[in-house]
């Protein structure tokens, strides 16, 4: 411990990124579910949410929950992104520690015992919370801050990016813009100064944001150099 | 005890939940599976244990001086108690380690041994694991799991706390260490013991290090971060096989292995735990000779017995196999993990002449066994119910400054009541191995 290599750094990083996407996500899916309640334009409902995410919109209104959530074929899956999430973490149990590895274990088995059971949103809710529990060992458990700063840079620039595409509130998106720039500073991962200040100057300018928003995301992909 | 019994689903569900698995590849598929604990201990009195622990230690240590022998003088050779044939025919020697004395001359820091208990109680050692013995882990991290069910089971009986195995696995690296940070080197997650590798790592608080994080320079060998700083390894444990340890010495495409490696511990700069070249030791065949060697370089008689065992090799011993060879044990000396045995008496009369056969021909490939009638453990089946099942041990000698036992251990069991095969691999469970105190 306390030495951080380019692969557990990478790790790190995308671990960070994966179990926000799960969490963000499975949060705006709650939604996404309740609202199909009350149209009679599902397809249009979960279209508009894919064509955000620029997954490909491969559902029917029949499939859509099942094989979103669920199928591990479809990489674009809720259960896929987690089992990433796995991926990345499985192979740092001495800089996680095995209690904040667990979290992510539980979550995945939740996503799997899930499956065809119906009431998605219950049965996923241990998903939030096991996250969280996640998030919480990360800060109690880990002693490396480096390691904490590449995780929590992976997390920002994730949860970043999907509130760009969701359209979340401005406030919002500048509030996560300052928490990922202080932990890019802190990571010492390698920054693109160019694209992270071209990005603070399109989100400090509320008027013109629609027009820049695909610049904003191709700034934010870019923001992190190779390793 | 039975509150802990008790507890058995939810022991294993905390298993489950810490990711307590190992690897198996079937039909060219990675699984991860869960290895099933069962509660029920294995019990080991106290002047057992003393026995055990003064026979292991015995044994690690003559095992020791053998590789030191062999790899440098070859005194044994010379003196007529080993044939060279068993030794220069190992697939197990390696011709590159010639020479080289590993730091403080200790060649197996972590030897596992393996013994079952017959029915009249006394062990029997079944074979010596010298390369990369694995198994310390499950039980070390049961043995937490099994305090948080039942306190009161642990308060009650006087148990050997078994909970500083990651403690004395640092000694033993730090003791050879030659300068620098202490590294497991893992080959990844798809390796079976994957889940050990980093447990040891989070225990002991060593780098994880896989082999794209190291490289050596100038016969040193160091580890690599994300910002281009390096640090030096002064010891490394290597949990993966000689052959891909170094492309430049053994297999030259291996992309697991850290190129240089072997200069930089041919240098003595770098400990490498266990040592390349301790297969020599460990092969089936050489294990016939280790009460010969007990007595030939300590002096002693050997405190714990073989399973008795005949070498075809041998042309009496041969005539015996191949009269007896229905009753036997027949292993093949190449192969591991429960692999490559094979019991006279399962065996067609058709079989059996073909096995007659190749005995005859490959005469260097096998050793036989007289099967030991094991003493059978109780397990708790699925209905809750106790019945017996065939168990071996796993004893951890760990070679650092002085040659310690660990008090425990990783008792496997067959879930199969006909089978006398244990290995996880082969759907084993495990139990957790009480060593009193008194």
């Amino acid at each position: 411990m306390g030495i951080i290599s380019v692969e557990k750094a990478d790790h790190l990083f995308w671990l960070g990124r994966y179990t926000e996407r799960v969490f963000t996500t499975l949060r705006k899916f709650f939604h996404v579910y309740d609202n199909m309640i009350d149209t009679q334009e599902i397809e249009r409902l979960y279209g508009e949410y894919c064509e955000r995410l620029s997954i490909p919109n491969i559902y029917t209104a029949d499939t859509f929950v099942q094989k979103y959530l669920f199928d591990e074929e479809n990489p674009d899956s809720m259960r896929a992104n987690m089992e990433r999430a796995y991926d990345n973490a499985v192979v740092l149990r001495d800089e996680l520690t095995s209690n904040a590895l667990a979290y992510i274990q539980l979550s995945l088995d939740v996503l799997k015992s899930a499956e065809g059971k119906g009431a998605p949103i219950f049965k996923l809710q241990p998903v939030i919370d096991y996250l969280f529990a996640f998030w919480g060992c990360i800060d109690d458990y880990v002693e490396n801050e480096e390691c904490r700063n590449i995780l929590k840079a992976g997390k920002y620039l994730e949860r970043l990016d999907l509130y760009l595409r969701l359209e979340y509130h401005t406030k919002d998106i500048e509030k996560e813009f300052c928490k990922l720039e202080k932990r890019l500073v802190k990571s010492g991962l390698p920054v693109n100064t160019k694209k992270l200040n071209r990005l603070k100057a399109i989100i400090a300018k509320e008027e013109e944001w629609s027009s820049c928003y695909f610049e904003a995301l191709s700034c934010l992909g870019g923001i992190l150099e190779v390793m | 005890m039975n509150e802990l019994m008790e507890h058995t689903q939810e022991i294993n569900n905390l298993l489950s939940r810490y990711g307590v698995k190992f690897g198996i590849y079937k039909n060219n598929t990675f699984h991860e599976q869960l290895f099933p604990f069962d509660a029920v201990p294995r019990v080991i009195t106290h002047e057992e244990y003393v026995k055990l622990e003064k026979g292991l230690i015995q044994r690690v240590d003559a095992l020791n001086l053998f590789l030191k022998d062999i790899y440098t003088d070859k005194k044994i050779i010379k003196d007529g108690i080993v044939p060279e044939d068993f030794v220069f025919l190992s697939s197990g020697y390696l011709p590159q380690c010639e020479g080289i004395v590993p730091p403080k001359g200790i060649f197996s820091h972590i030897s596992g041994i393996d013994l079952v208990q017959a029915k009249d109680k006394s062990w029997y050692i079944l074979e010596d694991n010298l390369r990369v013995p694995s198994g310390a882990s499950y039980p070390l991290i049961a043995r937490e799991l099994c305090r948080r069910a039942s306190p009161k089971t642990f308060r009650n009986n006087k148990i050997v706390d078994n909970r500083n195995y990651h403690k004395l696995l640092r000694s033993t690296m730090e003791n050879v260490n030659c300068g620098g940070i202490s590294v497991i080197m893992t080959p990844g997650r798809y390796n079976a013991a994957y889940f050990e590798h980093s447990y040891l790592a989070e225990r002991s608080g060593c780098v994880l290090a896989m082999c794209n994080d190291l490289f050596v320079e100038k016969n040193r060998l160091y580890y690599r971060d994300y910002k281009g700083d390096k640090q030096q390894v002064g010891a490394i444990y290597r949990r993966i096989s000689d052959e891909y340890l170094d492309p430049l010495t053994f297999y030259s495409q291996s992309l697991i292995g850290v190129p240089g490696i072997m200069d930089a511990y041919r240098a003595g700069n770098v400990a490498i735990i266990n040592a390349p070249g301790n297969g020599v030791a460990d092969d089936k065949g050489i294990y016939y000779f280790v009460p010969k060697m007990i007595k030939y370089y300590l002096g002693e008689e050997p405190i714990l017995r073989n399973a008795p065992t005949y070498l075809p090799f041998y042309e009496e011993d041969r005539k015996y196999v191949l009269e007896h060879l229905d009753k036997l044990v027949i292993k093949d000396v190449a192969e591991a993990g429960g692999y490559g045995v094979v019991f006279g008496s399962d065996l067609s009369k058709e079989q059996l002449e073909d096995m007659k056969k190749l005995v005859e021909k490959e005469s260097r490939r096998f050793i036989a066994q007289e099967v030991i009638d094991f003493l059978d453990l109780k397990i708790m089946d699925e209905d809750g119910a106790l019945v017996p099942r065939k168990a071996d041990l796993r004893a951890f000698v760990l070679s650092g400054e002085a040659t310690k036992v660990w008090p425990s251990g990783l008792t496997r069991f067959s879930r199969n009541p006909d089978s006398f095969v244990v290995n996880s691999s082969q759907g084993g469970g495990f139990k957790d191995t009480w060593v009193l105190s008194q």
